[in-house]
């Protein structure tokens, strides 16, 4: 208890200052949590405040903020080539760097970090790991990772899943993330191995090999956490539907989703299918580690202990008014990033800023944003308004036929949307009623029907991994004496 | 009668009163009132290695402070202790005056009302409420912390080596009674009547509270009986009566100071071993606050808080 409470206050001063965090002390935080948990079945009362920070009040969260800020830009002065020249470029002084005065630094794009990944590289840092974006939203960029990265992040996420049940020694976590995925994969096998639970990285597999696994019940050792990407959970409710299965033949009590759109239709099936309500989190190679999570009234609330996300308006450098969409800034802090950080990296993603109200979300003590709406370049201007990828995705896995993950392609007319999909999308229904359904939300929309259900838009489910023994089972644990 | 046995029996009612107000408040205090505790933490072996060394260098520091400083230090712990313990149960304001009001009143009495008995009576009246109710705090904020049995087992088989040691070896222990003694926050609860007065520590009080809370919560009503009969026996009567048949404890006719961890240690953790073999498997907080061996609790954990952790208790 006394030890707990001196590594507690250690972690905190270093957060405060900007120190680097040993990975060793986060790791006996870990051990002093689980112990925890075994004494108490709960962590203690203040737990909250732990985890998600003092962001409740907006005075403390500007004043942590700007230091955040302050750090991290300090370091990236004399530490990082690219910013180094792009702070002087700017005029800024990092120590004097305020929330109002960081807009007059440009947004680091993925062209920046594709054409001078060598300059954003830290001086005091050696890389050790690359992990690569899978391209499925443009030309892969290869982020490097330090080895302190590489301890840091999946102990804080240990400890921080651990605190909220998200995982404990009692689960195995089955990964169907792409293998290429290095950092996500390596990340999520740590979390489970500082915890204690069980790890089934297995890629993106044909489905069924991934529905045989999450049934394997023989030797307790049917997971209990699924981790993968939306359009991929999409797939393994279809095909667990197909096999007529239902949640009492999974042992699921939790499914993590991240990467792309999760829509209500395929939220609601997996629901039914798997007995769990996925997760919509927010993680992205770029701007690792950090990351968001969705309430229950589906605000996406960004953790603000490890970084800063603005919304940057689409018609301009400023940001974003209450209500407007823009697309999502963030700033990952030092001592979180360390060996080739962004500063005010542009992910592209959509989001609407929220009116500046109470919020009364379960997360309500961390400030939130609308959940994420798409890729900017997949949004389109029809007929006078923003149409956004989650406009469309939602009305078309809504139909009838559960077309998931949509297959479409928009663009954008005076008159409307003008929208193309695949045969198949259309099963149980018709052109006309999917026109009508989205005129029910306001948008004119003009729909082409392709000649073949050849993919229209990449999905993450398409990364497929082939194996040797497409029709063979999973090996349990049993099966091989465990 | 001779002095030493009225003495002696003086000795015995007050350990008697004041060891059983400190078991049995405590483990009323574990079944009512559940204190705040820290996001992360529990109490393991090196937690009880780390309050022997408080319980060998606080003495140290005590024997050592000017007297004016001495008094600071003691108001700040006995405050601290105070609050930890009255937190729960009343209203910051209220607690606080309660608070400033014990201490306040120790102070004074302890300046202007000691020549006569009535003062002393008084003054022992008031330190022994401050201290009886600093030991059931204090012993709660372990136990409650996730503090075991085998741990307060181990606690006092190692505080009955260092109270033979400082009392018999190293005086360290007789001459920290005679510093407290006629000064305001003294560490112990007693009584005086006529010329005999008698009193018992604070880190004996605290053994106590923490040994039978622990075993309340490890094994229900049966560990808690078993534990009073051991307090009373080598807690309060062995260590009272003592100096009746070894002249080795007593200094003149009257003073007397006896090493009573010395004698509840060893036969404490005997006890506690004849338990876990008997019953099993101690109980952890989460096990005992499921069980029927709580009643209706007051918390100072805010009520979202405590709807957000009951689902996982009871998991």
């Amino acid at each position: 208890m006394f030890e707990t409470g001196i590594r507690q206050f250690r972690m905190a001063m270093a957060m405060l200052n900007g120190r680097r965090i040993k990975p060793r002390l986060i790791h006996q935080l870990i051990a002093d949590a689980d112990a925890t948990l075994g004494e108490f079945g709960s962590p203690g009362d203040d737990v909250d405040d732990l985890l998600d920070g003092p962001f409740a009040d907006p005075e403390t969260r500007d004043h942590f903020q700007t230091r955040g800020l302050r750090h991290t830009a300090r370091r990236l002065a004399t530490r990082s080539p690219f910013y180094a020249a792009r702070f002087a470029e700017a005029g800024v002084d990092p120590g004097r760097l305020t929330l109002e005065s960081l807009a007059t630094i440009p947004v680091t794009t993925k062209a920046d970090l594709v054409d001078h990944a060598g300059a954003l590289l830290c001086r005091d840092t050696s890389p050790s790991l690359s992990t690569r974006t899978t391209g499925t939203t443009g030309r892969p960029v290869e982020v490097w990772l330090s080895r302190y990265e590489a301890e840091l992040w999946p102990a804080m996420a240990a400890l921080s899943g651990l605190l909220r049940n998200e995982i404990n020694h009692d689960d195995c976590l089955q990964i169907n993330l792409s293998s290429r995925a290095t950092a996500a994969v390596q990340h999520d096998i740590e979390v489970c191995r500082l915890v204690g639970a069980r790890s089934r990285a297995l890629g993106v597999l044909p489905v069924d090999q991934s529905i045989d696994s999450l049934l394997d019940a023989r030797g307790g050792s049917a997971p209990t956490i699924l981790g993968t990407y939306p359009s991929y959970l999409a797939r393994l409710v279809r095909a667990a539907q197909r096999r007529g299965l239902g949640p009492h033949d999974f042992s699921l009590r939790r499914i993590d989703v991240a990467g792309e759109l999760l829509s209500q239709a395929v939220a609601t099936g997996a629901h039914s299918t798997f007995g769990v309500r996925p997760s919509d989190t927010f993680a992205m190679t770029e701007v690792l580690p950090v990351s968001g999570r969705t309430c229950g009234q589906h605000h996406l609330h960004v953790d603000l202990n490890m970084g800063m996300a603005e919304v940057i308006s689409l018609v301009g450098p400023r940001p974003a008014e209450p209500g407007e969409v823009g697309t999502m800034v963030v700033t990952p802090f030092f001592p979180y990033r360390d060996c080739m950080p962004v500063f005010r990296y542009d992910t592209r993603d959509l989001v609407r800023r929220l009116p500046d109200e109470q919020l009364s979300c379960n997360l309500a003590a961390v400030p939130a944003l609308s959940p994420i709406l798409g890729k900017a370049d997949q949004a389109v201007a029809a007929g006078g308004r923003l149409v956004t990828p989650r406009d469309i995705v939602e009305v078309l896995e809504q139909l009838p036929g559960a077309p998931w993950p949509a297959q479409y392609r928009a663009a954008g007319t005076d008159r409307g949307l003008r929208l193309t999909v695949t045969p198949s999308t259309l099963a149980g229904t018709t052109a006309a009623e999917l026109a009508a359904r989205f005129a029910g939300i306001g948008i004119e929309c003009i729909v082409d029907v392709a000649a073949s259900d050849e993919p229209l838009r990449s999905v993450r489910a398409d990364l497929l991994e082939t194996t040797f023994t497409a029709d063979a089972p999973v090996v349990g644990l049993e099966s091989i004496g465990a | 009668m001779s002095l030493i046995v009225r003495q002696s029996l003086l000795q015995l009612t007050v350990s008697i009163v004041a060891t059983m107000t400190v078991a049995l408040g405590a483990v009323a205090y574990l079944r009512r009132v559940r204190a705040e505790r820290p996001a992360i933490g529990t109490f393991n072996f090196r937690d009880v290695a780390t309050l022997l060394a408080f319980i060998v260098v606080l003495p140290m520091i005590y024997l050592g402070l000017p007297r004016v400083w001495l008094t600071i230090f003691l108001t700040f712990t006995f405050g601290s202790a105070l609050a930890i313990g009255l937190r729960p149960l009343i209203r910051p304001a209220a607690m606080w005056t309660v608070i400033g009001v014990l201490i306040g009143a120790n102070l004074f009495v302890a300046r202007t009302m000691l020549g006569t008995q009535a003062g002393w009576q008084l003054y022992w009246i008031l330190v022994g409420t401050v201290v009886l109710i600093s030991a059931i705090s204090v012993s709660n904020l372990y136990v409650q912390g996730g503090m075991q049995l085998r741990h307060a087992a181990w606690f006092t088989l190692l505080l009955a080596a260092y109270d033979f040691y400082f009392s018999q070896v190293v005086p360290l222990t007789p001459e920290l009674a005679d510093r407290f003694q006629g000064y305001p926050l003294n560490a112990a609860v007693g009584f005086r009547f006529d010329v005999f007065n008698a009193a018992i520590g604070i880190g004996d009080l605290l053994a106590f509270g923490i040994f039978a809370a622990a075993a309340y919560k490890a094994y229900g009503m049966r560990a808690l009986r078993l534990t009073l009969v051991f307090i009373l026996t080598f807690g309060a009567a062995g260590p009272s009566l003592t100096p009746l048949l070894l002249g080795a404890f007593t200094r003149g006719s009257l003073n007397i100071v006896v090493p009573v961890q010395t004698w509840f240690g060893p036969p404490a953790f005997l006890l506690y071993c004849w338990m876990r073999r008997r019953y099993g498997p101690e109980r952890t907080m989460a096990e005992f606050l499921r069980s029927g061996d709580v009643g209706a609790t007051r918390s100072s954990v805010p009520a979202r808080r405590l709807a957000a952790i009951a689902p996982a208790a009871q998991a």
